[in-house]
């Protein structure tokens, strides 16, 4: 992420509102900078990192437009991979024995009878260096010596330019004391980084799908203004684009301004998320799942329509976001949620069953593999329906289930309607 | 399933808590969850156990500390930590600086025997508390700052860093200690002691805040530590020995190539500050002004470029090299510290002469080593750029050499005071190294002048 430096010269404040000044991909100009600076992070590769900034410096001149050289270049740093060079003994092993000796000078004199240069062959002769390889090592461990030894993704301009507008629009959230958000699925990916970055949720589901989501931090509540979260906040912000429909509000206190600001952005703006979807389907067993489904229920042959992950069972100050929702085609009121238990560690499934008591939810049904740790007693207070499968989950048998359940649930089935309702 | 209540992220949260009626005060419903900050722990511990709530919230390990050293507390230490233990453990001491503040907090410690985290302002500090803590208890100690973060049962930390270590770790911690805990009531300062729960709480300061100082924040001084205990006036303690020490200014000449590099730069530099007139229309934020101007204007950032430049020739010249290996033969075999502007050139010193150098990249345990070998007489030259600037304990050194020429009146009275922290009665020196003819001696006068006059 951009130091806080290569962020603020980037806000702009009118009134209330802020916004980020980002950069024009297509800018011809601006490509070629990034497009030098590329080529120029390549050549670098084995040198050090002190090396790399000199050589930035240089290629930034008295060019105006410095804090944009410098992010571009904070982009490719980050992306990249710095290592100390290994040494057969460390650096502060070294220095210890070194500076044993000093001061030292180049030539002697009655008080210093030996020079630098004896004194060092002294050292370096016992580990085997020259006396250049000494000078080399001795400050290994610092990171301005760490060399460059992967200069990471081979970028274009284009892509470079677009990364540094999403690294510009997520520094704006480093004064952000909280967000709210509205999606309308990836929900799986949002609750796994909400999770990881810490964060505190209050989520509403919203008239027409979707949700509204709150996030701030634990200590938030007492102390609003807070900006503690806000480096989570930022961390977290690229999930957001992973979503198809999303809008967020955010609510910053940028250091020069005098006000908090509100700062927005929604699915139209053309930021591109780095971070890499969970993917449609997270485990062969569901992928398998849906598949028979769609071969012999699905479609046109039933009247239960497959959906994934667009639910959310809120349980207090967590979630549990059902693998699939069934949904009657005929009466989208008749839903069932289904949750596949495939092959998990004892404590995550531990952590899962409490979550099912939890959620005190009827129209949940759970298809549990055998071969786990658990049995129907470990169920028994739970308002769900639970399926054990041996291999992978009979699909006849759990459609009669999921009939069963959303009869008790929701009372008999109406006659088919002869004409569809769409 | 029984009520319980554990820590999230600075707060306490109270776990199945449907069947609990009147959850007092400081928890407030929030996103359906009872929830307090943490400090509130001790005084909602009684409720706790009446209810007989699950109580997860500690996680402090017990320990069996010895005490290491062989000082002895004066007789107002021993009352000041007799004070705060009758309070219950929770309150603020007030000694005058120099008083041993340090000292009385190892005893706390000691007495609690438990995990503690200490709270310090600066990483200098960190560095102190640390080669403090490691010598009196003789066990691994933790740091938690920008540039280390190791969490151990006794661990310090930054008020800068201290929210994050809080909100991971605050419940692995019984003891708190706030070093100069007057910084509390700042913004933001405050927050990790609101999110510790940790019972047994310390503050230390040498001056403690009025009350109407305490409220700048959202929280009170006394509220998150608790009442002073015990005030030591600084007039009881005087008769400290101050050394003599006595100051020399060597000035050394530029180059002919560097002289034309720095009139050149000069002139680009000081001709636009003077054109623009910023010293006349911003007053003493004019550098702030031309360093905003240096994104817009491309003069402003030449000019800009042209005074970074005259730092770096000043810093880095040939005739300062020089005056130091002279320097450094004059006064062989005597404790000597160099004083650098960057640390570009206090490394530079270090490989040239094979001597240690101390900057913030430096390492706590490296450090420790440093100055303990420069104590003991095992390294006699101990080259540091900014990082020992503020308020540190450094074994007293006879010569310190400060090469770098920006030191502001505030810098240079802290690196006076260095070598002047002395035991001994010895004639210590101070020496300059200034460059002939350049901004650096408008910069000695100015404060020349300044400390005539105040």
């Amino acid at each position: 992420m951009l130091t806080s430096e290569l962020i603020k010269p980037r806000l702009r404040i009118h009134g209330s509102t802020l916004r980020v000044e980002m950069v024009n991909e297509h800018d011809p100009f601006l490509q070629q900078t990034a497009q030098d600076l590329i080529c120029l992070f390549q050549r670098y590769k084995g040198q050090s990192h002190a090396a790399w900034e000199t050589a930035m410096r240089a290629y930034e001149g008295t060019r105006l437009d410095y804090v944009f050289i410098r992010g571009l270049a904070k982009v490719l740093a980050d992306s990249a991979t710095f290592t100390p060079l290994t040494t057969p003994l460390s650096p502060s092993m070294l220095r210890e024995r070194t500076f044993a000796y000093g001061p030292v000078f180049e030539k002697p004199d009655m008080l210093h009878p030996a020079t630098r240069q004896e004194v060092l062959q002294e050292i370096a002769y016992e580990p085997g260096l020259s006396i250049a390889e000494h000078d080399e090592m001795l400050y290994a461990d610092r990171h301005a010596s760490y060399r460059l030894a992967d200069a990471g993704p081979a970028w274009t301009p284009v892509e470079l330019l677009a990364r540094y507008n999403l690294e510009l629009a997520r520094g704006a959230l480093y004064w952000a004391s909280h967000i709210t958000i509205e999606v309308a699925n990836n929900y799986k990916d949002l609750w796994k980084f909400i999770k990881l970055f810490k964060l505190m949720f209050l989520a509403q589901p919203m008239q027409g799908g979707g949700y509204r989501i709150d996030l701030d931090g634990p200590i938030s509540p007492f102390v609003t203004s807070t900006l503690r979260y806000g480096r989570q906040l930022a961390a977290f912000f690229p999930v957001l684009l992973l979503c198809e429909r999303w809008q967020m509000h955010a609510y910053v206190r940028p250091p020069h301004a005098r006000r908090e600001t509100m700062y927005r952005l929604d699915h139209t703006c053309s930021l591109r998320s780095h971070f890499k979807s969970s993917g449609v389907f997270d485990s062969r067993l569901e992928e398998d799942f849906a598949s028979e489904f769609e071969q012999k229920v699905g479609g046109k042959r039933g009247h239960w329509q497959l959906t994934r992950e667009s639910e959310v069972l809120l349980l207090g100050d967590t979630v549990m976001v059902p693998d699939f929702v069934l949904a009657d085609t005929e009466d989208e009121q008749r839903r069932i949620l289904i949750e596949l238990v495939g092959f998990w560690h004892p404590n995550y499934l531990r952590r899962k069953v409490e979550k099912v008591r939890a959620a005190n939810c009827a129209h949940l049904l759970l298809l549990v593999y055998q071969g786990l740790n658990v049995t129907e007693e470990d169920f028994q207070d739970t308002a769900s329906q639970v399926i054990f499968f041996q291999k992978k989950p009979v699909l006849k048998e759990v459609m009669k289930t999921v009939e069963a359940m959303a009869e008790r649930v929701y009372g008999p089935r109406k006659k088919p309607a002869r004409r569809g309702k769409k | 399933m029984n009520a319980s209540i554990f820590f999230q992220g600075g707060t306490l949260v109270l776990h199945s808590s449907e069947n609990i009626e009147h959850v007092p005060a400081p928890f407030q419903l929030v996103k359906g969850r009872w929830r307090s900050e943490a400090y509130h722990y001790h005084e909602v511990l009684p409720w706790i156990r009446e209810r007989d709530i699950r109580n997860a919230v500690p996680r402090w390990p017990r320990l069996a500390l010895e005490l290491h050293d062989t000082r002895e507390p004066h007789a107002y230490q021993i009352q000041s930590l007799d004070a705060w233990k009758q309070a219950g453990g929770r309150g603020s001491i007030v000694l005058p600086t120099g008083a041993g503040k340090t000292l009385v907090a190892t005893h706390a410690i000691r007495h609690v025997n438990s995990s503690t985290v200490v709270l310090v302002p600066t990483t200098s500090l960190v560095y102190q508390w640390y080669a403090l803590l490691t010598n009196v208890f003789q066990t691994e100690i933790g740091v938690y700052y920008s540039g280390e973060k190791r969490v151990l049962p006794l661990t310090v930390t930054t008020y800068h860093s201290a929210g994050d270590l809080i909100a991971e770790y605050g419940n692995t911690f019984k003891l708190l200690i706030c070093d100069e805990v007057h910084h509390l009531p700042a913004k933001t300062w405050g927050e990790a002691a609101l999110m510790a729960p940790a019972p047994f709480r310390l503050g230390l300061t040498a001056t403690y805040p009025e009350e109407h100082e305490q409220t700048g924040e959202r929280w009170r001084l006394d509220d998150l530590i608790g009442p002073i205990v015990y005030t030591q006036r600084l007039e009881t303690l005087l008769g400290v020995q101050l050394a003599e020490y006595r100051t020399q200014r060597v000035r050394v000449d530029l180059t002919e190539e560097e002289r034309a590099r720095y009139e050149a730069a000069h002139a680009t530099y000081l001709g636009f500050v003077r054109e623009r007139g910023l010293q006349r229309t911003h007053g003493a934020g004019w550098l702030r002004e031309l360093m905003r101007l240096s994104a817009v204007d491309q003069d402003a950032r030449r000019a800009w470029l042209a005074r970074r430049q005259i730092l770096h020739l000043l810093d880095s010249c040939q005739g300062k090299f020089a005056a130091l290996e002279a320097l450094l033969h004059e006064h062989t075999g005597k404790r000597i510290l160099v004083f650098t502007e960057s640390n570009e050139v206090a490394y530079k010193i270090s490989l040239q002469y094979l001597v240690p150098v101390i900057s913030h990249e430096t390492k706590v345990a490296e450090r420790k080593h440093i100055l303990d070998a420069f104590q003991n007489g095992q390294y006699s030259v101990v080259i540091t750029s900014k990082a020992l600037n503020e308020g540190v304990d450094v074994p007293e050194a006879k010569v310190a050499i400060v090469l770098g020429g920006g030191a502001s009146k505030r810098e240079y009275l802290q690196r006076l005071g260095r070598i002047l922290r002395k035991k001994e009665p010895l004639e210590a020196l101070l020496v300059e190294v200034l460059v002939r003819n350049t901004i650096e001696e408008g910069k000695v006068r100015r404060r020349y002048v300044a400390r005539e006059n105040g």
